[in-house]
């Protein structure tokens, strides 16, 4: 790939008690780009965002954002780092105690001296993005899933960040939202140049609107390419996630002694 | 030997807890403040962890102060000494009763629903989604309440303090018949403002620190799950009950000049 890249992973270990998580992981986000993280259930892609954020220390190797070691920055200069990323977490994480408009004004009050009117504008913008100017009132206990998580991506851009990092941002969503969703991302990637690193299980939502994917299994990246050369991937291991198959070399059961011998039958 | 490599992790385990309470307490304080940012959210946590427990500090200090003096007056009458029941009432409060109980009375009402509130804002992500903001969660939600219940305790102290003195005055002048100048006048002259009312209030803004420090660290860092932070919240009252009672005794055997 080019070097053009606003994430580097360098060989990258991760171990979280006894389980290993990644066992030397090498990958690039290129800048500009949509890059799609993908892998079965329990492979680290959400740890692996919260490695880019910081939120955990790798045990060796390095990340680079924007070239600068992300792990070895003060905590001022990991501040203003990731006052340029934004994040759409899983479960969405929005403050509880606030409505619906003050979670998405919650970084714009905290980052920016805005006049109220200005504030309002933007965040009703916003929502408007995501289809809930309607519900700017509401509670977050008064949302659904998929509101929720719309809700939480039209936090995470308020900002306008360069980087943002979207954990299974399809999940819950009917397929009239996703259809925006998608758009929406793949608009704000080309519109305003925004990187975005998008972690799903949805493969072909994802691969539609990704300029390139890596697939992780096993603590390593077992596939990387365009979708159309993941696609072509002559690797059962790539193909068997891709495909969605039962059989292959990617267990679907978690590691454990004999059925029978356990049902001792 | 099971029983003393037992006892050695359980001691471990105190002085590492005991480290990391003192670093997040450190850390806390010593985040920089934004006095337009961090002044209303200070007085948002007034309100929720004070104001709201005004209610339960009047109700159970008129029934203290009731209570003390009813059983005051049937040991004092023995004697013949019921127009001391004033000054029993006066001191029993003020002294003690006040700073302790309005402590544990904020402990059960404010402390256990701050640790819930912080736990639960941990497993559900908010803090780690602050984190990602740029926003310091320390300085947005940890500060203001470590503040405000630094803040509030005294005060509730001292209106639990007045409202049992009230309310031994109901029942001691109202109901059973003691002189009220008597009542007021012995009161005043055996209470001394700064032995006896700075005291009580210097404790209760010990307790008052002590608790919520215990409350935030105990959110802070509960294990993420619905059972997790039910301990926590279980934890935050057991451990800071029994160390406002040990603590009551220490600060009250230095003020007594005991040590």
């Amino acid at each position: 790939m080019a070097t053009d890249a606003y994430v580097q992973f360098k060989n990258i270990q991760f171990s979280r008690s006894e389980h290993i998580i990644f066992k030397g992981v090498t990958l690039d986000i290129q800048t500009g780009k949509i890059t799609a993280i993908m892998g079965p259930s329990g492979s680290g892609k959400t740890t692996l965002l919260r490695l880019i954020g910081a939120q955990l220390q790798p045990d060796k190797g390095q990340i680079l954002v924007q070239g600068q070691d992300i792990h070895r920055l003060s905590r001022q200069q990991l501040y203003a780092c990731r006052r340029k990323m934004g994040m759409l977490f899983q479960s969405g994480a929005l403050f509880t105690n606030l409505s619906v408009f003050e979670n998405i004004a919650f970084p714009l009050r905290e980052h920016t001296q805005l006049s109220e009117t200005m504030l309002r504008d933007l965040v009703l913008l916003k929502l408007e993005a995501v289809g809930l100017r309607g519900a700017a009132q509401l509670m977050p206990s008064q949302l659904s899933g998929g509101m929720a998580r719309r809700v939480a991506l039209a936090r995470a851009i308020v900002l306008d960040p360069e980087l943002i990092l979207y954990d299974e941002p399809f999940t819950g969503q009917d397929p009239i939202s996703m259809g925006v969703l998608i758009q929406l991302i793949k608009s704000m990637n080309q519109t305003l140049g925004m990187t975005s690193v998008i972690v799903s299980h949805d493969v072909s939502e994802a691969a539609s609107i990704a300029d390139y994917i890596y697939v992780i299994a096993g603590g390593q990246v077992i596939g990387q390419g365009t979708p159309k050369e993941i696609s072509n991937d002559a690797s059962s291991l790539v193909q068997q996630f891709m495909q969605g198959l039962p059989d292959g070399p990617v267990p679907f059961h978690y590691p454990a002694m004999d059925l029978m011998e356990e049902l001792e039958l | 030997m099971i029983f003393l490599q037992q006892l050695g992790s359980l001691g471990i385990r105190f002085c590492r807890h005991l480290g990391t309470s003192g670093l997040f307490l450190l850390r806390v304080l010593m985040r920089r403040t934004e006095i337009s940012k961090d002044f209303p959210l200070l007085v948002e946590q007034i309100y929720f962890v004070g104001v709201l427990s005004v209610i339960i500090i009047i109700v159970s200090g008129l029934f203290i102060g009731m209570v003390v003096a009813l059983q005051g007056y049937n040991t004092l009458q023995r004697f013949g000494a019921q127009a001391q029941l004033g000054q029993l009432v006066a001191l029993s409060v003020v002294r003690e009763l006040g700073p302790v109980v309005s402590a544990l009375l904020f402990i059960g009402r404010a402390c256990s629903a701050l640790t819930a509130e912080i736990g639960l804002m941990q497993a559900t992500e908010q803090l780690a989604s602050m984190e990602m903001m740029a926003v310091d969660p320390l300085r947005r939600v940890i500060f203001p309440r470590l503040w405000a219940g630094f803040i509030v305790v005294p005060i509730l102290a001292i209106i639990f303090n007045a409202v049992a003195i009230y309310g031994a005055y109901l029942l001691g002048v109202l109901w059973l018949g003691i002189d009220s100048g008597t009542f007021w006048s012995n009161m005043q002259a055996s209470v001394n403002f700064r032995i006896d009312v700075v005291n009580g209030i210097i404790k209760s803004i010990v307790f008052g620190f002590v608790a919520v420090w215990i409350a935030v660290y105990q959110g802070y860092y509960a294990t993420p799950t619905a059972e997790g932070i039910s301990r926590a919240a279980t934890r935050t009252v057991v451990y800071a009950s029994v160390l406002i009672l040990g603590l009551d005794f220490v600060l009250t055997a230095m003020m007594l000049e005991a040590w």
